[in-house]
C-alpha cells in the first residue's frame, strides 16, 4: 500500500509544522509539500505535482480556500481537497461542500478524526463528521431558495392577495412593513408580466401558483 | 418748534392779515364815500348861497339904478373914500375904507350931478349866509375879500370884526385864481375843514364864498366805525385763535399719537396695540401704513426669531420687491439652511467615519483572534497530541484548548463575524440566530430574503444591519421579556427592508433613555441615509428600517 501523498496549505507556519509532526507518526500518510497560500498551491497544482489530498485552509492571503476549490474543480484535478478551517458556521461548511470539498474539518479537530477523514477521502469517500453535517443541514434548511419563478415569500404574498387581504393585513400577518408587501406585490406583477391585481389572479390561477 | 405752535402761528397770522386788510379797505371805502358826500353837500349849499348872493347883488343894483337917486343918501362920515372910487360907477367893496372896518358893500353911481353911494344892507347877506340847513354843528359859509380878509361875520368869533380876520387859505387862493373846487385843509382858525369854494364876481366886485365844515365833526361816525372795526377785529381774532386751538388739537392729536407709536417702534417694540382716533382719510391712511409697517416688522421679527431658533422651515414672503429687510432675512435663512445641511453632512460623515473606524478595529481584532490566536491554539493542541504521553493529562489539556478555541470563536463572532465579509448579512444573521437559539428559550424566527447571488447590500450596510439586529435582539431578551421575535430582512431593487417584531412589554418611544440601544440604532440608520419607524405597545413592538440600495 502506497502512502497517501498530502499537501498542507495554510498561512500559519506553526500550524503547518504542528500538523506535520502530528501526521508523521502515521506511516500511511506522507506530507509531500507544505505551502503558505492559495497562489503557491495552484502554481504547484499546475506543474502536475502528484498528490492525493490537500488539507486546505479557507482564510489565506493571495488566494483563499474558496478560490482554490473553484479552480481545482475547474481543472478537474485529481487532488482531493479537505477543508481545514477555524470557521464552524454552517454556511462555510455548506459552501465548501457545494464547491467540491471532500471533507470539512475544524482546525482543532482531534488527531483521530483527522486521520479518519484523510483515510476516508483517500479511498474516494467524502467525510463530514456528524457535528459538521448537522451544522450544514441546519443552515441549508434555513435557506429559502426557490426554483420557481416566484420566491417563496412572493408565493406566500400572492396567496394572501388571492384570498382578498389588503396590503396592510398581509403586512400584519407576515410581520413586515406595508411598503415591503407593496414592493413584493410590484415585483410579482413584474415577474408575471401583468398590470393589475385582477390580471394577476387570473394568470396565477392559470399557472397553478395559487 | 412744535407742529401745534407752527400751525397756530400760520393760521392766526393769516386770519389777522385778512381781517386787517378787510377792515382797512372797508374803512377806506367808507371814508372816501363820506368825503364825497360831505363835499357834495357843502358844494350844493355853497352854490345855492352863491346864486342867492349874486341874485341879491344884481337885483339890488338894478333897483339902485332905477331908483330915485335923490333919496339915496348915505352918511358920508362913515366912509373915507378915495376919489378914484368916488368918481366911478359900480359895486364896490368899501370895507377897507369904513371907519369901523364894518363890512360895507356899496353901489356907486357917478354922474355930472354928483356921486351917489348906496350901501347894501349887510343883514341881507348875513341872512343868506346864516342859513345853515344841512351844515351840522360846525358848518359855516363866509365871504372873503380880495385882500384875504373876511367880509362876513365868523360864527366862531361873533365879537370880532370880520375885517380883522385874515383868511389866506388854499381855497381862497384857488378861488381868486378862478379855480372853483373842493378840498380838505386848514381854515383861518387852523382847524381841518371840508371846504368848497368859488368866486363871486358881479361887475367889478370880487368876493370868494366858502362853505366849510369841521373834519372832526364829519369824521365822528368814521371814528365810531374805526373803533367798531377794531373791536370786531379783536373779537374775530380771539375767536379765530380759540377755534384754531381747538382745530389744531383735532389735527395734531393723531400726529402726536403716531409720533408716540413711532417712538415706541423705534425702541424696537412692535407689539404695541394702541387704538387711535383717526379723523381724516389721510390720517387713516397714515395709520394704515403704520399698521402695515408694524405688521411687516412684526413678521420680520417673528421670522428672524424663528431663524434664530433654527426653525429654518419657516417661510416668509417679502412685502414687495423693495423689501430689503425681508430679502436679506430670506438670504440669511437660505445661508443658514446651507450651513446646517453642511454641518449635518459633516456630522454624519464624521459619525460614519467614527463608526467605520470602530467597526474596522473590531474586524481587525476579530480576525486577529480568529485567524491569529486560533491557529496558535491549534498548534498548541498539536503539540499536546504529539508530546504529552500521559493520556489523561493529554485529553484534559486538549479539552482546555478546545474550550479556549470555542471561546475565541464566540468572541470573534461577537466582535465581527467573518461571514459578513465572506457571505453577506443574510447568511451572517442566519448563523447568528442559529447560535443564539442554543442559549435561549425565546422563539426567534428569521426570514432571509436577501439575494444569495449578486446582492447589492454594501459591506458597511451589512455591518450596520448586523449591529442593529444585535442591539434589537439584545433589548428584546434583556429588557422586554419577549417570548417571540420575528425578523425579516428583504432586499429589493432599490431598498433594503428590516422588519423586527417582538411581543415583549414594550417601551415609551419618547421617554426611552438616551443611553439605550435605540439611540445607537437611530444613529446607524442615519449614517446609512435610511429611515426608521418605531411602534411600541405591550406585546407588540416593531421596528421598520429601510436603507437605500446604493449603486
Amino acid at each position: 500500500m502506497t502512502a497517501i501523498k498530502l499537501i498542507i496549505a495554510d498561512d500559519h507556519e506553526l500550524f503547518r509544522n504542528g500538523l506535520a509532526e502530528l501526521l508523521r507518526k502515521h506511516d500511511d500518510i506522507k506530507i509531500v509539500k507544505s505551502v503558505a497560500d492559495g497562489l503557491e498551491l495552484m502554481e504547484l497544482v499546475n506543474t502536475q505535482f502528484e498528490a492525493d489530498i490537500v488539507l486546505l485552509d479557507i482564510t489565506m492571503p493571495n488566494r483563499d480556500g474558496f478560490a482554490v476549490l473553484k479552480e481545482l474543480k475547474a481543472l478537474n484535478s485529481n487532488i482531493k481537497p479537505i477543508v481545514i478551517s477555524m470557521h464552524d458556521d454552517g454556511n462555510y461548511i455548506a459552501k465548501c461542500a457545494k464547491m467540491g470539498a471532500y471533507g470539512y474539518l475544524l482546525k482543532n479537530t482531534d488527531e483521530s478524526e483527522l486521520i479518519v477523514a484523510i483515510r476516508s477521502v483517500a479511498i474516494g469517500k467524502k467525510y463530514f463528521s456528524a457535528e459538521i453535517s448537522e451544522k450544514m443541514i441546519n443552515f441549508m434548511s434555513e435557506q429559502s431558495i426557490s426554483e420557481n419563478i416566484l420566491s417563496n415569500k412572493e408565493t406566500e404574498v400572492l396567496g394572501l392577495i388571492a384570498k382578498g387581504l389588503t396590503t396592510k393585513e398581509i403586512a400584519a400577518k407576515l410581520f413586515v412593513s406595508s411598503r415591503t408587501i407593496e414592493t413584493h406585490r410590484a415585483n410579482i406583477l413584474k415577474k408575471l408580466e401583468v398590470k393589475n391585481t385582477a390580471e394577476l389572479i387570473k394568470k396565477a390561477a392559470k399557472m397553478n401558483l395559487v | 418748534m412744535h407742529i401745534k405752535t407752527l400751525i397756530l402761528i400760520i393760521i392766526n397770522s393769516l386770519i389777522a392779515l385778512v381781517i386787517a386788510l378787510l377792515s382797512f379797505s372797508s374803512y377806506q371805502q367808507f371814508s372816501n364815500v363820506l368825503n364825497d358826500r360831505i363835499l357834495l353837500q357843502l358844494n350844493s349849499i355853497k352854490t345855492l348861497k352863491q346864486n342867492q348872493i349874486e341874485h341879491l347883488l344884481k337885483s339890488e343894483w338894478e333897483r339902485f339904478e332905477a331908483s330915485d337917486w335923490q333919496n339915496q343918501k348915505t352918511d358920508p362920515s362913515l366912509l373915507q373914500l378915495p376919489d378914484s372910487i368916488k368918481n366911478s360907477t359900480g359895486i364896490y367893496d368899501l370895507t377897507p375904507y369904513h371907519v369901523a372896518k364894518k363890512t360895507t358893500i356899496a353901489f356907486i353911481s357917478h354922474s355930472k350931478r354928483g356921486t351917489i353911494i348906496k350901501i347894501l344892507d349887510y343883514n341881507k347877506i348875513r341872512n343868506i349866509l346864516l342859513e345853515r340847513t344841512g351844515m351840522g354843528a360846525s358848518g359855516e359859509s363866509y365871504l372873503v375879500g380880495e385882500d384875504f380878509r373876511m367880509r362876513s361875520q365868523s360864527r366862531f368869533y361873533p365879537n370880532k370884526i370880520p375885517y380883522t380876520i385874515t383868511v389866506k387859505t388854499k381855497g381862497v387862493n384857488n378861488a381868486f385864481k378862478s379855480f372853483n373846487g373842493r378840498g380838505v385843509f386848514k381854515d383861518y382858525r387852523g382847524i381841518d375843514v371840508y371846504s368848497v369854494y368859488s368866486l363871486i364876481k358881479v361887475y367889478n366886485l370880487k368876493l370868494v364864498i366858502l362853505s366849510e365844515m369841521d373834519v372832526d365833526e364829519v369824521t365822528v361816525p368814521l371814528q365810531e366805525l374805526k373803533e367798531r372795526l377794531i373791536g370786531l377785529t379783536i373779537a374775530i381774532f380771539l375767536l379765530a385763535v380759540m377755534l384754531s386751538l381747538f382745530l389744531i388739537r383735532i389735527i395734531t392729536n393723531p400726529i402726536k399719537n403716531m409720533q408716540k407709536s413711532l417712538r415706541i417702534m423705534a425702541e424696537g417694540d412692535y407689539n404695541q396695540t394702541n387704538e387711535f382716533i383717526k379723523n381724516s382719510s389721510e390720517i387713516m391712511e397714515m395709520f394704515d401704513a403704520l399698521a402695515n409697517l408694524k405688521a411687516s416688522l412684526q413678521g420680520a421679527v417673528k421670522f428672524s426669531d424663528d431663524i434664530g431658533k433654527m426653525n429654518l422651515n419657516t417661510d416668509f414672503k417679502p412685502k414687495s420687491s423693495n423689501d430689503l429687510l425681508g430679502k436679506s432675512l430670506l438670504a440669511m435663512r437660505d445661508k443658514l439652511i446651507e450651513f446646517r445641511n453642511k454641518e449635518e453632512n459633516t456630522r454624519i460623515q464624521s459619525k460614519r467615519m467614527l463608526v467605520n473606524g470602530l467597526e474596522n478595529e473590531r474586524r481587525r481584532l476579530a480576525r486577529e483572534l480568529h485567524d491569529g490566536v486560533g491557529p496558535y491554539l491549534t498548534s498548541l493542541k498539536h503539540y499536546i497530541e504529539n508530546r504529552v504521553e500521559n493520556e489523561v493529562k493529554k485529553s484534559e489539556m486538549k479539552k482546555i484548548v478546545d474550550d479556549t478555541i470555542s471561546e475565541i470563536r464566540l468572541m470573534s463572532n461577537a466582535l465581527m463575524p467573518a461571514s459578513i465579509d465572506d457571505f453577506g448579512i443574510g447568511v451572517t444573521l442566519t448563523n447568528f440566530i442559529e447560535n443564539l437559539k442554543k442559549s435561549t428559550t425565546v422563539t426567534i424566527e428569521y426570514e432571509d430574503l436577501t439575494r444569495q447571488e449578486g446582492s447589492n447590500i454594501t459591506n458597511q450596510q451589512a455591518i450596520h444591519l448586523f449591529r442593529i439586529c444585535q442591539e434589537l435582539i439584545n433589548n428584546s431578551l434583556k429588557h422586554a421579556n419577549a417570548k417571540n421575535i420575528r425578523i425579516t430582512l428583504s432586499e429589493f431593487d432599490n431598498f433594503i427592508s428590516l422588519f423586527y417584531f417582538d411581543d415583549g412589554i414594550g417601551f415609551d418611544i419618547n421617554s426611552i433613555k438616551l443611553g439605550s440601544g435605540i439611540t445607537n440604532i437611530k444613529e446607524r440608520v442615519e449614517i446609512c441615509n435610511g429611515t426608521i419607524t418605531i411602534h411600541s405597545t405591550p406585546e407588540n413592538s416593531s421596528f421598520e428600517i429601510e436603507l437605500p440600495i446604493e449603486l
